[in-house]
């Protein structure tokens, strides 16, 4: 029972460690503390400058936070730092947004307040992680969106240890906006201070604007004031603040850019014509007319920042149901840039800026260009190109890495990197998709091309494309098919040729990580349905399990799949008689089980004496109106007590039961085992029924514990329990011997003595026998208790078969004897699959859709006797006419051939997807493991295997093969 | 000890007459002569080692001796308090409260013209609970709900006047780089800005016009009520490391708008300025500020415990602080979400920053408590005790004043039952100046506490402060349910 738990432990560390070494994972080749140097591979680097693209594996060499060389086949010095993203990565410059809300707070009381800095706003002490999680490293800042004059305007980094150096541009533009946002400045009042007879109180005014015009005169009005450097007139300094043209004066001077917000077309003519009349650098903001304008906002020479209209993740927004209202349109960029206008790409947040990018490729945009535009572009026009937007030497090391191309579709930023070091990363997910032409499902569907999603060693998801979580491996390959099953096999056996009894536990013969049986799970046979080499009279075991798995969790498919018997058609004056006399006697065993459930299922025990109960509350009432009021107090203690008391006598007297037990073990030979071999019983007696719930754990196998069920038979003071463990069914007979019990354990290829002791009576149990109805009570006489059948370990496979949980093999090959037998297990509602079947063809068309399956021994082609080239071909024929067939080895390490034979098979006539079929679902369906393996679909193990062509071809080889989710080659 | 029957019948015939009031508040209590002389088991003087057996001698509110008993001279026609069991300790230093006023804050985003003084009620339960606590100065400011705000005012937790409280009027002003409510950080920063570059150009447009016209300055002035007399009718250049505006020698100071002359007080380096700082992204405006406006070395941060990030910030620009809200910073990580902690006077201490810590603090009052807690976090016990004594003495110029038990300095004395920073120490008297202002036998809301009883002539007194829920302290409380039960 005590197995070596420790290797367990090893191998699954060993597990948790492979993930590390994945190919998405980054490797880190050396690292010596106290470097800065830092390279950085991945498939493709995109460096936007001068649309560069380097491939096959370029580096990025990074020291103290700026790229110092990159390119392909790059040497990467000795104490480099190196992080690898794998070939399937993707490098971008770390995005620029053109626009973000990280810094707007409440907007100034002015229309006007070119004062107000977003740089104030910006902590530098917080990572934006939002941002950074979507791959933006660097994004623009506005205090406010809502003035005529919001403020200035920055360009910030979003992540970064040095508070100063985050702040790349702190006056990247003028924000300025003229669309419909900015025209609800509140009217504002500066209450005098004192209010004298001199000065008013006042009231609060409105601002300008209320229009697009009204935002033009204002504009107008204050750049004339500046531009006349006179100290500012009082009407002004009334309606834009005293502090205005102070503070718009240095704006103008250094040339900053005016970033004006337009959105329809005539506040977008308006500001070309204001800008162009000033004499001012103008980008346009948000522009979701400017399609239509392209041509003259080409001609002005001004670069556009356009919005998205369309926020993800937002709520759904109506857009207007007026005749002009304007819906928005994607193809703005690339009409814009279709005329040549210098388009950067904005979203609502950050976050969503690359999908909303690709959004805006709609129309046409090259992809190269829509790259641009939420790197270089809007990095040019806030005016940071000297720092951030693209990936060349000298530039900050702010590094966006993907799974895949850019626009491709999924979420897929990996880590984001900000001045050389990991800003972002995604969590790791040990999520697999796998991509490939065609996807063989294994029940003979095809899907073209196919996707597979694999998460914690099973599949998710099965389609032509699946979603791909953040940070998933994606494989690509030419084909992919489930994991090979031989339906009948020996890998696991070593050479035995014992034939042991039906309640024999395979599992204990097979190790895992066994060597070779790993070797042959490398040539994609993932299952392998274990037989003994034969059977007896009362059958054998088989058991599905996974040469591959190095765990004792993951190693067994079914540990008592089917059960193998012989005909015996060798002599015909015996073939089948000993099949019908065990089958006989199963039906004779099950009907027992089923009388005796059905009549403990309607029986009910008399009530406990219930006069007695009765009485003693009739008492108790009594006694309550004899005592005196006074006596209050002592009057609840002694009813308490009684209560007690009561409660006890109902617990303790009739239930000798309930409460934990501890028994040593004897072995088989009378031997006391050693202290560990303790084992532990809890029962619980159920409330009058005698139906008794319980488990069984063992000090050894601390981790097996069997439940069981049983009933306790009140007169003969007798206990029968059983149980279905990891390892087989067990029976517990047990006989209450004053406060010992003392009986055997059968079951598992064991029978033990057991003497247990109570330790406890402390049993509380969850759930207790419900009281049976009334109505059934009047039925059944309450004669005495039905008499539990005495369980038999062996039978019980059987009669596991009998209610179709199991699959029966046998092993018959005449054709009489075939008929007879599908005869005979049809009168039981049985149907086998045949092993052997030498003369099925001459009965195939007579046994359709009477047996599960046929396994035949040489049945991809057989030379008939005296009939010189013609062959049979058994497989393809069976397959043919709907028997299923299934490809198995009968040998233990032979069984790498499989798909050999398979390839052999379709050579000969058996159709492709047929031959497939019966390598993997309906090998499993037959064996009755198909709720585990067999197929590529939902909820199915993840054994997998991808090829490098159409499988089963005879130039086809394996690429990669997954166990469980585990690559194991 | 021998003191005790002539002063304790005082005090209580003391409390009596204020009972109505029901507190039992600091008030000058009538000592023989202007000496005191006071005994102690131990004197922590805070300069030097502690004295066993110590006896400190006050005469006219300063202290004449400290040292062991058997080397000084006892003044033998002063009164004698104290005992072998006390602990003389120096006082509390409550380096920044916005606490013992009627409202912490005022509406006005620029109002240096107020006075702290005008808000300050003697009678708030802030200071008695002072005294209970061991505090013997406080430095009363604005809140921070403000982005300009008062003149504050150092006192003395004693005194039924504030004249009586008096230690250095007209001290500090206060400027918040916190936003406002109904600001952000950008909007905040642009009025603090606005309202130094407003002063610039009032001196610019007032000089330009005194120029045109000469004496228009003292005639407005006279016109509005103010007349100039000595000082206020000289002019004097204008003296700042920032800005200056030339010409300013002409205008007569006391002609310069009440409104603007504290602002420029600031510039030229005449006030302390206490900057508010919430978050560590404040500390750089705040800084900034200030090196813009030259009142860098005037300079005092009140931080909250996040502005531990921008220590190095603090070290840099060599400012003390003072740390309030808290000492422990709590942060989770936006990027693992692994919470991290800080405690940090830890933090200060490391980085060299002169550091006093506050108890303004929504759940804790007591100055010895924040420091028995950094000890207890790991801070020097030395660096503890200085950071709510000496360095806030340092911090608001009180260095030779207050701070330590040193002659010459003001008789300020706490004697305690035990050691100061233990929880099973009680402050048993309290002395200001020499005068006895404290006895915890005669604490009756402290008894009330202790025993449950209502005291005497105490019944429905009326809560005379109003002070911030949040500052509403647990005894307050405790005191309002008693009263509800007897009701």
């Amino acid at each position: 029972m005590g197995r070596p738990l420790a290797l367990g432990a090893l191998l699954l560390t060993a597990l948790v460690c492979v993930p590390a070494a994945g190919a998405s994972t980054p490797r880190v080749a050396s690292s010596s503390p106290g470097t800065t140097l830092v390279a950085v591979r991945a498939g493709t680097i995109y460096c936007v400058e001068e649309n560069r693209v380097l491939e096959g594996g370029a580096v990025i060499l990074i020291e103290d936070g700026k790229i110092i060389a990159l390119g392909e086949g790059l040497a990467i010095p000795p104490h480099a730092e190196l992080v690898d993203y794998g070939p399937d990565a993707v490098i971008v410059p770390g995005l620029v947004a053109p626009f973000s809300s990280y810094a707007i707070g409440r907007s100034s009381r002015y229309s006007a307040s070119p004062g107000t800095l977003a740089v104030d706003n910006f902590d530098p002490y917080e990572d934006f992680v939002g941002g950074l999680s979507g791959g933006v490293t660097s994004a623009y800042i506005t205090p406010s969106e809502s003035r005529l004059i919001s403020g200035v305007g920055a360009l910030v980094k979003l992540a970064g240890k040095n508070a100063a150096e985050r702040i790349v541009n702190p006056r990247a533009a003028l924000h300025v906006s003229v669309d419909a946002l900015a025209r609800n400045a509140p009217g504002f009042w500066d209450p005098p201070l004192p209010a004298t007879a001199e000065t008013e109180m006042g009231y609060s005014k409105p601002q300008l604007p209320a229009t697009a015009m009204g935002a033009i005169v204002a504009l107008t009005e204050l750049v004339d004031g500046v531009r006349a450097k006179k100290p500012m007139d009082p009407v002004l300094a009334a309606e834009y603040g005293s502090n205005a043209l102070l503070d718009l004066t240095p704006i103008i001077e250094a040339g900053t850019p005016w970033r004006i917000s337009a959105v329809s077309a005539n506040e977008i003519r308006a500001v070309l014509r204001f800008a162009a009349r000033k004499k001012l650098p103008l980008i346009l903001e948000k522009g979701l007319e400017a399609g239509e304008l392209a041509k003259e906002i080409a001609a002005a020479g001004v670069p556009v920042i356009f919005r998205v209209p369309f926020q993800p993740g937002g709520a759904f927004a109506d857009r207007g149901k007026g005749r002009d209202a304007n819906w928005g349109r994607l193809d703005v960029p690339a009409l814009l840039a279709a005329e040549g206008v210098r388009v950067a790409i904005a979203s609502r947040h950050p976050i969503d800026l690359l999908f909303s990018a690709g959004l805006a490729t709609r129309g046409g945009l090259d992809k190269a260009d829509a790259l641009r535009a939420i790197t270089l572009t809007s990095a040019e026009l806030s005016g940071a190109a000297d720092r951030v937007g693209s990936l060349a030497v000298g530039k900050d090391a702010d590094l966006c890495v993907l799974g895949d191309a850019p626009f491709s579709g999924f979420s897929n930023v990996l880590a984001t990197w900000v001045d050389g070091r990991v800003a972002w990363k995604a969590h790791a997910t040990l999520a697999t998709v796998i991509e490939v032409e065609e996807l063989h499902v294994g029940d003979g569907s095809v899907l073209r091309p196919g996707a597979l999603l694999i998460e914690d060693g099973e599949i998710v998801e099965v389609g032509e494309r699946v979603s791909r979580p953040r940070g998933a491996r994606i494989v690509r390959g030419a084909a992919c098919m489930p994991g090979i099953i031989d339906a009948f096999g020996h890998l696991g056996l070593a050479g035995s040729k014992t034939v042991p009894a039906t309640d024999f536990d395979l599992s204990s013969i097979v190790v895992p990580g066994d060597r070779l049986a790993r070797r042959v799970a490398r040539h994609g046979i993932t299952t392998v349905v274990l037989t003994p080499r034969a059977a007896s009279t009362g059958g054998a075991p088989i058991m599905a399990y996974k040469p591959a798995a190095d765990e004792f969790e993951s190693q067994i498919v079914r540990r008592l799949t089917a059960l193998r018997l012989n005909w015996g058609d060798k002599d015909p004056l015996k073939a089948g008689k000993s099949v019908k006399a065990l089958l006989a006697k199963a039906a004779g065993y099950d009907k027992k089980w089923r009388e005796y459930e059905k009549a403990i299922a309607g029986w009910t025990p008399p009530p406990l004496k219930p006069t007695e109960v009765e009485s003693e509350e009739e008492e108790d009432k009594g006694d309550a109106e004899e005592e005196d009021a006074d006596k209050e107090e002592t009057k609840k203690k002694s009813k308490k007590s009684k209560k007690k008391k009561k409660k006890e006598e109902e617990v303790l007297e009739p239930d000798p039961l309930t409460g934990r037990w501890v028994s040593a073990i004897a072995s088989e030979d009378g031997e006391e085992l050693s202290e560990g071999f303790k084992m532990r019983l809890r029962f619980a007696l159920g409330e009058g029924s005698g139906e008794v719930l319980g488990n069984l754990r063992c000090a050894r196998a601390s981790g097996l514990l069997v439940d069981l069920q049983g009933y306790w038979d009140r007169d003969e003071k007798t206990l029968k329990l059983t149980g279905l463990g990891d390892r087989g069914w067990l029976a517990l007979e047990l006989a209450l011997d004053e406060d010992q019990l003392t009986g055997t354990l059968l079951g598992i290829g064991l029978e033990l003595e057991i003497a247990a002791k109570r330790t406890t009576k402390d049993y509380v149990v969850a759930e207790r026998a419900e009281r049976r109805s009334e109505e059934v009570e009047k039925v059944k006489a309450p004669k005495g208790k039905p008499k539990m059948p005495r369980l038999d370990p062996k039978l019980e496979p059987l009669r596991a078969a009998l209610k179709g949980e199991l699959a029966i093999v046998v092993e018959v090959n005449r054709e009489d004897a075939i008929l007879e037998c599908v005869e005979t297990f049809e009168s039981y509602g049985i149907q086998p699959v045949l092993l052997g079947a030498r003369d099925v063809h001459l009965v195939a068309l007579d046994i359709v859709d009477r047996v599960a399956g046929i396994l035949i021994k040489g049945g991809v082609r057989r030379a008939l006797p005296k009939r010189g080239t013609d062959y049979l071909t058994p497989y393809g024929d069976l397959q043919n006419i709907g028997i299923p067939v299934a490809f198995h080895s009968e040998a233990e390490e032979g069984a790498s051939d499989l798909s050999l034979v398979a390839s052999f098979a379709v050579a000969n006539g058996m159709s492709p997807t047929g031959a497939l079929r019966a390598l993997t679902g309906d090998a499993a369906r037959m064996m009755s493991i198909e709720d585990h393996v067999g197929r590529l679909a939902r909820g199915l193990d993840a054994d997998v295997i991808l090829l490098d062509g159409p499988p089963l071809a005879p130039g086809t080889s394996i690429e990669r093969i997954w166990v469980d989710g585990k690559e194991i080659r | 000890m021998k003191a005790i029957p002539t002063i304790l019948p005082s005090l209580l015939l003391f409390a009596g007459a204020f009972a109505t009031s029901g507190t039992v508040h600091a008030t000058p209590t009538p000592t023989a002569g202007d000496k005191l002389v006071i005994e102690a088991g131990r004197v922590i003087t805070l300069a030097g080692e502690d004295i066993m057996d110590g006896v400190i001698v006050i005469e006219d509110g300063r202290i004449v001796a400290v040292g062991p008993a058997s080397e000084i001279e006892k003044p033998w026609d002063a009164p004698t308090i104290g005992g072998p069991e006390l602990v003389a300790f120096p006082g509390f230093i409550e380096a920044h409260s916005s606490r013992g006023m009627d409202r912490a804050n005022e509406n006005v985003d620029v109002a240096p013209y107020l006075n702290i003084r005008d808000s300050i009620d003697p009678v708030a339960f802030y200071f008695e609970d002072c005294l209970r606590y061991g505090i013997t100065t406080v430095n009363v400011q604005q809140g921070p709900s403000c982005v300009i705000g008062a003149q504050g005012m150092i006192v003395r937790p004693t005194g039924m006047t504030v004249e009586a409280m008096l230690v250095r009027p007209e001290y500090g002003l206060k400027m918040s780089v916190i936003p406002k409510r109904g600001k952000s950080r950008a909007t905040q920063m642009q009025v603090l800005r606005k309202a130094f570059s407003d002063l610039r150009s009032y001196l610019e447009t007032l000089v330009k016009k005194e120029r045109d016209q000469r004496g228009l300055a003292a005639r407005e002035a006279l016109f509005q009520g103010r007349e100039l007399e000595g000082e206020d009718n000289e002019g004097r250049a204008m003296k700042s490391g920032a800005w200056t505006v030339d010409g300013l020698d002409i205008i007569p100071r006391g002609a310069i708008d009440e409104k603007q002359a504290p602002l420029l007080a600031v510039v030229e380096g005449r006030t302390t300025v206490f900057l508010h700082c919430g978050a560590a992204v404040d500390v750089g405006h705040a800084l900034e500020l200030a090196r813009t406006n030259g009142f860098l070395t005037k300079s005092v941060l009140v931080i909250r415990p996040e502005c531990w990030r921008a220590a190095d910030l603090i070290a840099e620009a060599g400012v003390p602080v003072i740390l309030e809200g808290g000492l422990m910073h709590t942060r989770r990580d936006p990027v693992t979400g692994e919470e991290q902690e800080t405690f940090v006077p830890l933090v200060l201490a490391d980085a060299g920053i002169r550091f006093a810590l506050s108890s303004q603090d929504p759940t804790r009052r007591s100055l010895w408590y924040q420091a028995a807690l950094a000890v207890g976090r790991g801070l020097e016990r030395s660096a503890a005790i200085q950071a709510v004594t000496r360095t806030p003495a340092e911090i608001l110029g009180l260095g030779k004043e207050v701070g330590s038990l040193e002659t010459g300095k003001l008789g300020n004395v706490v004697l305690f039952s035990g050691d100061p920073l233990s929880v099973t120490s009680w402050v048993e008297r309290v002395i200001i100046e020499g005068e006895e202002v404290y006895d915890r036998r005669a604490d009756l809301r402290n008894k009330q506490l202790l025993e449950g009883r209502q005291p005497a002539g105490t019944q429905g007194s009326v809560n005379s402060s109003e002070e911030d829920a949040t500052e509403e302290s647990k005894e307050d409380s405790d005191e309002d349910e008693s009263e509800a039960e007897e009701n």
